[in-house]
């Protein structure tokens, strides 16, 4: 916990001081997962923001200071969720640039010279993002914060409130499906999108 | 059982994870963050309000209606209303009813 208990009460009993200190001790852990979950840096702050501005107005439903942080966890999930939503309306993906991108870093990857300067970087976010359209946004957001977040399967029970055992198979078929478009790509086949 | 493809895709990952570094916070982060928080407030205390007053309106039109409809009636009540035909003669034939449709008087003295 990067706060203490004593903080989150008295935030939940209005206290905007304490609200303030609580995001300052998480936003930079937020941005850090929603620039992950999201891949638009452009967009990252706001969607930080939307989170806090969720946690502010439901803060008086948490129940126990000591879930806090997975209940954190689950309102930015749910940013991201809305947001990848509404992105996925609104962008058509260049599927056709997906190939080429892929052989590129796959190129690059195994000749261990990737030059991370920000078009490459752009290039690997927009491949990542363009291979995880074969998957929903929710799977997509599970996929993520195990792979990439890190986050144990206890922790994303607690975050989903869903068994554990179900998560996996969960998380199986989801990554499962991604190696298939993974797979596909590099042969040069396009993947076909979720939903 | 992992294959080839697992060891890629995690690789693609691994530069994934490192092409999003934590972006630090801008300097209006908060400024805007709690701007939005009042706006929502405001937008909610509107709304609140407005439920209120409506709430209030509502109410108040329905003692109306309820003080109208528990007021007597006063005027002549519609003759489709009498549950008989006797009840609705009775009332069509009052007492300003001219005599040529009174009962038969049978004067038997003068006989």
């Amino acid at each position: 916990m990067l706060v203490d208990f004593e903080l989150i009460k008295r935030a939940q009993a209005g206290d905007s001081a304490a609200f303030n200190d609580i995001v300052l001790a998480y936003r930079k852990r937020i941005l850090g997962t929603i620039t992950r979950l999201i891949a638009r840096p452009e967009d990252v702050e706001d969607v930080a923001q939307e989170v806090f501005l969720r946690l502010y107005f439901s803060l008086d439903q948490l129940r126990t200071p000591e879930v806090f942080e997975p209940w954190l966890y689950r309102l930015t999930v749910n940013a991201a969720y809305d947001y990848l939503r509404k992105q996925r309306r609104r962008q058509e993906y260049r599927m056709s640039d997906l190939s080429e991108q892929q052989m590129l870093m796959a190129d690059a990857l195994a000749g261990g010279r990737v030059e991370r300067d920000e078009r490459d970087q752009k290039k690997i976010r927009e491949s990542v993002d363009a291979l995880l359209g074969v998957v929903s946004e929710a799977d997509r957001i599970l996929l993520m914060l195990k792979e990439l977040e890190g986050l144990s399967l206890k922790e994303l029970e607690k975050i989903y409130d869903i068994k554990e055992n179900a998560l996996k198979v969960r998380l199986f078929r989801a990554r499962q499906r991604v190696l298939k478009a993974f797979g596909a790509t590099a042969k040069g086949k396009e993947p076909a999108r979720a939903g | 059982m992992r294959g080839d493809n697992d060891e890629q895709l995690d690789a693609l990952f691994r530069a994934y994870r490192e092409a999003c570094p934590t972006p630090e916070p801008g300097a209006n982060f908060m400024p805007q963050l709690w701007h939005k928080i009042e706006s929502s407030q405001t937008l909610g205390f509107t709304l609140r309000r407005f439920a209120s007053a409506f709430v209030t309106a509502a109410v108040a039109a329905s003692l109306a209606l309820g003080v109208y409809m528990a007021m007597p009636r006063t005027a002549v009540p519609n003759p489709s209303y009498y549950s008989s035909y006797v009840e609705a003669l009775a009332a069509a034939n009052t007492i300003e009813t001219p005599d040529i449709v009174a009962p038969v008087r049978l004067d038997l003295g003068e006989n």
